[in-house]
């Protein structure tokens, strides 16, 4: 995050300024996420901040074209955020620590896991989910080349995948077979649909994403 | 006239794209998990952190007072003894998933800390009797007294047997790691009725358990009053099977708090105690001849079910009939229970058979292939006569079939080299073979009820769950079979208690039972359209035939447009229920709607690296069997899955506990590993599919083989035997410095 994304309209700490506050990254991050009010009081500590939370504060976030908000504490995760508060529940919780990437939503056009962002740093950001993936009945090609070739099962992977293709192909339209699995190595499907999956990627190669 | 499938299929049988597809890739599909009902708060379990304690003190004054806490509920006592890190303890809920977790923190429990043992070797020395006691005998022991069993010939066999071969093998605990955590939604209503949407495999049933609870333990009479949704699951492979102590402990939360309460695991809950896979160790001795032919089986196993009894392996020897001398002792550890796992006991099974059938394979210098042939169970002669159909009645020739399938397009003619000859650089090829076998037969009772409406809109209903095997679109593929109409023309509700009886998906019985039900349905609401319509027609009943999109009056001539059709049933329903269980399939009349009793063979082709120990999968060939294919496509797809997982088993996953603290030190999902799609191998599946049979189960066969044919292609690379998975690079470089002594 840098510096000058600080938002002007209330008080808050980047991540930036909140390590160079403390001076302990490993430690800082953990605090952050994990133990309630220890980030306001750390973060006093640092040079001229303002601390918000613990308690609840307003959230804003632009997801999938509008604007929804909402009243967290700033520890709440983008995914619990999402799923707890805004009902944006095509984001699915499994590992809830960035190793399985079924939480898997594109911040201002990037994959990322929203498991291992606070809500509060994806505020001015633009999130799309994969129900952004669907208009109308008009399915993107990526999910209906997941449909076409079965390449989902019990699904709760599924949109984590989907997003994570979607954001390769927009990234790279003349994306490889390869190079679209690389940008899945990310992702983990229990059900194993990693073959029908292959299927749809060459589909889609083959189509420039399209 | 019973009931059939129909001669010529249009729409049977072909690739159907799943009819949730959509919403399911989109994330629109609403889980458990994402149900969201005004006012709910959060439920959180607090656990035991000792593999062995009892509870001298539970103190939630604190935890009580904590912002946004709603209520509390105690599953354990003071004075409760706990087996295992992570059992349950008590039962919090507060306004956020946040605020939650600060009352889970906040309660205080003090424990004595017991003796405890977390390590089937630790225990077979040393038996500390740490276990909840079972039995009349209260017996706490770790060790249960083997099982034996001896087959008439089996001292003939190794006597005639001209060589023997011994060997190890092993395969450790391992978790179910469904994605979406075991867990639910439950809401009470003014008229007292609960409702849960419950992440169950078993929709019915967890209705019935939480039913029978609050009967028994609050006196209440929920008697048609709760009810049970699953529209969408995320994986359960035989591990949610009822409410689970968390789907009570939700229920009560609801009541306490008199507000909808969602409680779903967390990650290392969901690992730790929402079921396992058990482990199984053993030695195996084969006998046999130096033409091939296996004369005597001796397998001493052992393994762990956690603090159940259960056995931990399936029938031994497997697939062939050897002569044989088994013995397994369970050993009970201060684990999570073990739950039915894809197969349950098979894979261990198909894993000391067919590993120690490549080794007597290597001994004798013999093709592992020409083994197996030699030594595949004949077709029984008795069953080709009372029961045609059945696995007895045709294994011998349908291995044998398979066999020579996976051979051909694995390439094995050439691919196959003596032991150990896997090429003269650091990197060895592989290829290996295993078979496997399971029932897939109906269960249920299963009711299926098919409406036709005079807009012409057809809706199928039945409370069965849909695990990720595209249940909806079986029932709208057979049902739009009957209707002449196409499957996504056909409204599918599955998933809720009110719809009737179902039973759970366990043991691949939904399909089988599902899929028949469904035809009865169909058949049914199809006649009782035509009584009402034909007199509208001028014509009679029994000319009166459907075909694509058409009513056909055989007598005049004339076809009517479905919908017009339709539109000519007034305000009438034509309603069509089915049944369809294990009792009705095995009545003589209804032979050929469904069976069970499946063959597969599979082929594993590997790289391994002798200088690091990686093993890479670069093939696998999967041939199975399944009766009368509903839908290719899934069918497909669900068995790639079934061998994915099977890899899984092969190269990555195991549950490791602490002997030192007895917990589990990999609950997650980064030091519990499975595979991503860098990690597959190019995956063939060869359906061979068998009309006549009726539908048999897929789901859990395609599974059981896969770590099997993945060991003896490494054997096949390597000449030597890693003994057990999953194989590490560790595993593969120390099995390499054992051989190389």
């Amino acid at each position: 995050m840098d510096h000058s994304s600080k938002r002007g309209d209330r008080p808050g700490v980047s991540r930036r300024d909140f390590l160079r506050g403390t001076g302990a990254a490993a430690t800082a991050v953990a605090s952050l996420v994990k133990v309630p009010g220890v980030e306001a009081q750390e973060a006093k500590s640092g040079a001229d901040v303002v601390a918000i939370g613990p308690g609840p504060v307003k959230l804003s976030l632009e997801v999938n074209g509008t604007t929804m908000t909402t009243n967290v504490e700033p520890r709440v995760t983008l995914l619990d955020a999402l799923r707890n508060y805004l009902d944006v529940t095509g984001c699915k919780k499994v590992c809830d620590r960035g190793t399985c990437g079924a939480c898997t939503v594109m911040v201002d056009g990037k994959p990322i896991y929203s498991c291992t962002m606070l809500a509060l740093e994806a505020e001015g950001k633009k999130i799309r989910t994969a129900e952004s993936l669907i208009d109308g009945g008009k399915l993107d090609p990526v999910p209906a080349a997941f449909v076409a070739c079965d390449a989902q099962q019990c699904g709760f992977c599924t949109p984590g995948f989907v997003v994570a293709m979607r954001a390769v192909l927009d990234a790279n339209p003349k994306a490889t077979p390869a190079e679209v699995e690389k940008g899945l190595a990310g992702n983990i499907c229990r059900c194993g649909t990693y073959e029908q999956m292959r299927h749809a990627i060459e589909d889609l190669c083959k189509a420039g994403g399209k | 006239m019973a009931t059939k499938w129909p001669e010529n299929r249009r729409v049977i049988g072909t690739n159907v794209p799943r009819l949730d597809g959509p919403e399911k890739s989109t994330g629109k599909a609403k889980y458990s998990y994402d149900i969201n009902r005004p006012g709910m708060v959060y439920g959180v379990i607090v656990r035991c952190p000792h593999a062995h304690a009892k509870i001298k003190s539970i103190d939630t004054s604190a935890a009580e007072k904590m912002p946004g806490f709603r209520a509390l509920h105690l599953i354990a006592r003071e004075g409760t003894e706990l087996y295992y890190a992570g059992e349950d303890v008590l039962a919090v809920a507060a306004d956020t998933e946040e605020h939650a977790l600060d009352v889970a923190r906040a309660v205080k429990v003090e424990y004595e800390v017991l003796p405890f043992q977390v390590k089937e070797s630790d225990a077979l020395e040393n038996d500390r009797k740490t276990l909840a006691p079972l039995g009349p005998r209260r017996e706490r022991d770790n060790l249960r007294p083997p099982q034996t069993q001896e087959s008439d010939e089996f001292a003939d066999g190794m006597k005639n047997a001209e060589v023997t071969v011994t060997g190890t093998y092993g395969m450790p605990v391992i978790s179910h790691q469904c994605l979406e955590a075991h867990g639910l939604v439950a809401e009470w209503g003014a008229d007292g009725g609960l409702t849960v949407w419950a992440s169950t495999q078993a929709v019915v049933g967890t209705a019935d358990a939480l039913a029978r609870h609050f009967n028994t333990v609050h006196k209440m009479d929920m008697a048609g009053k709760v009810k049970c949704i699953t529209h969408y699951m995320g994986g359960g492979f035989g591990s949610k099977f009822g409410p689970d102590v968390q789907g009570i402990a939700c229920a009560e939360l609801a009541l306490k708090a008199k507000a909808p309460v969602k409680l779903m695991l967390d990650r290392a809950s969901e690992i730790t105690t929402a079921g396992n896979r058990p482990s199984a160790y053993g030695k195996v001795t084969i006998g046999g001849k130096k033409d091939g032919t296996i004369t005597a089986f001796e397998a001493d196993t052992w393994g762990t079910p956690g603090t159940g009894a259960a056995r931990t392996v399936g029938p031994l020897p497997y697939v062939y009939l050897f002569q044989h001398k088994v013995k397994h002792t369970v050993i009970r550890l201060n684990l999570g229970n073990q739950r039915a796992m894809r197969a349950p006991g098979h894979p261990q099974s198909c894993f000391f058979t067919d590993c120690a059938l490549d080794d007597f394979a290597a001994k004798i210098g013999m093709d592992p292939m020409q083994v197996r042939l030699r030594n595949i169970p004949p077709d029984d002669v008795n069953a080709k006569n009372t029961d045609p159909l059945s696995y007895p009645a045709m294994r011998g020739t349908l291995y044998k079939k398979q066999i020579e399938i996976a051979a051909q397009l694995s390439g094995w003619a050439n691919k196959w080299h003596p032991p150990g000859k896997g090429g003269d650089g650091p990197i060895k090829h592989g290829i290996g073979m295993a078979l496997h076998t399971w029932g897939g037969f109906a269960a249920g009772p299963n009711d299926v009820t098919v409406t036709i409406s005079s807009d012409g809109t057809v809706l199928v209903q039945t409370s069965t769950q849909d695990l990720g095997t595209a249940q909806r679109t079986v029932n709208a593929i057979v049902v739009a079979e009957i209707l002449g109409l196409e499957p996504k023309d056909i409204t599918v509700q599955i998933g809720e208690n009110p719809f009737g009886r179902s039973g759970g998906s366990g043991g691949s019985t939904t399909c089988p039972s599902q899929a028949p039900a469904s035809l009865l349905a169909a058949v049914k609401a199809r006649d009782e359209m035509f009584a009402v319509i034909a007199k509208k027609l001028n014509a009679k009943v029994e000319d009166l035939s459907i075909t694509k999109g058409k009513v056909v009056d055989k007598a005049s001539g004339n076809e009517y447009e479905w919908k017009k059709a339709c539109a000519l049933l007034g305000t009438s329903r034509p309603r069509g229920v089915g049944t369809w269980s294990g009792a009705e399939a095995a009545k003589q009349a209804n032979a050929g709607l469904s069976k069970g009793g499946v063959g597969g063979v599979q082929v594993a082709e590997v790289l391994v690296d002798t200088e690091t120990g990686v093993v890479r999968c670069k093939q696998i060939v999967a041939v199975q069997d399944c009766g009368l294919i509903i839908n290719k496509l899934a069918c497909e797809s669900q068995v790639a899955g079934g061998v994915i997982m099977g890899l899984n088993y092969a190269l990555f996953e195991e549950l490791i506990a602490d002997r030192a603290t007895g917990r589990i030190v990999n609950p997650d999902m980064e030091f519990y590993k499975l595979g991503g799609i860098n990690d597959m191998p190019k995956i063939i599946v060869h359906m061979i599919d068998m009309p006549e049979r009726g539908v048999i189960g897929i789901g859990e066969p395609p599974t059981i083989s896969t770590h099997a044919a993945i060991g003896n292609a490494i054997f096949n690379a390597l000449g030597v035997r890693v003994p057990e998975t999953p194989f590490t690079p560790d595993r593969v470089l120390a099995a390499l410095a054992k051989g190389a002594k």
